[in-house]
């Protein structure tokens, strides 16, 4: 087994309970903005060096959307939070 | 609520329970029921709201006793050891309130039990929980994989474990145990 990764709601799983998605692109555009603009959201990656927030889908255990901390350069995994929290905060 | 009756045949049926005298016993439950119990989808898994479920459950259908394990936020399987008819069913679904949804999976998730002195040793090779009893405890359940199929893990005692897993899914992993618990089981076992 590799990394583990803290489910908020199963606890420590390894990583192969998991699908990813990839970045989570915030914050979303207002539904009428320009065309460029939601092109840079849809589309677009920044592929950064260092921490990256990304969607984990726990598709082996509870099946909920994750949002999880991760730096890319040490694998190492930070908060991970229920993605409807983000929604709720207005931040995805 | 369906408007076909459901025939539930155990995926199990023409296995003979070979391993009788192994130290590894894999055995079919053949009776009893699987319900999913839907709620409303929240960022948490909400204790309180299961309790609240659980004395609804009690008062609703004291006949089928049960218990709840938890699937996700929300979500239950609501499992027990009584045959339950479809007409009965059908009463407790319409008598649970309305933000709960009960659909009747006892044909589409099908239980096994893994019992034996050695049974931490048969499921550590697939299962992706820590068995540990201080960890993983007599009463508790988890939703996880083996190897690659799916399946819900309930702690019944310290050497015995319940499997809930897809139907479709369950002769697959029927074979798949047997093959985790074959260094215990010898050939002729
Ligand atoms: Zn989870």
């Amino acid at each position: 087994m590799s990394s583990l990764v803290k489910c908020p709601h199963c606890g420590l799983r390894p990583r192969e309970e998991f699908t990813i998605r990839g970045e989570v692109p915030t914050p979303r555009p207002a539904a009428g903005a320009d065309e460029s603009v939601w092109f840079d959201h849809v589309y677009l990656r920044d592929n950064p060096r260092g921490q990256h927030r990304e969607y984990w889908h726990h598709s082996g255990g509870c099946r909920r959307w994750l949002v999880l901390d991760r730096n890319t350069v040490t694998h190492e995994t930070g908060d991970v939070v229920d993605a409807s929290t983000l929604k709720s905060e207005g931040r995805a | 609520m369906r408007d076909f009756p459901l025939n539930n045949v155990s995926p199990f049926a023409t296995m003979p329970d070979g391993q009788a005298h192994g130290a590894i016993h894999i055995a079919p439950v053949r009776t009893g029921f699987v319900f999913h119990v839907l709620g409303q989808a929240t960022g948490t898994i909400d204790q309180t709201r299961q309790q609240q479920l659980q004395k609804m459950m009690d008062a609703i259908a004291p006949d089928l006793g049960g218990e709840l394990r938890v699937l996700s936020p929300g979500q239950w399987f609501w499992v027990g050891e009584n045959d339950v008819s479809q007409g009965r069913f059908g009463e407790i679904a319409g008598q649970l309130p309305g933000e709960f949804a009960l659909s009747d999976q006892t044909h589409g998730r099908v239980r096994l039990r893994v019992t034996g002195a050695r049974v931490c040793d048969v499921l550590a090779k697939g299962v992706m929980i820590d068995l540990d009893e201080g960890i993983f405890g007599v009463g508790q359940s988890a939703m996880t994989q083996i190897g690659h199929i799916g399946a819900m893990v309930t702690r019944l005692d310290r050497d015995s474990f319940e499997i809930t897993v897809l139907r479709s899914f369950a002769d697959s992993l029927w074979h798949e145990l047997h093959h985790m618990a074959a260094e215990f089981n010898g050939p002729h076992s």
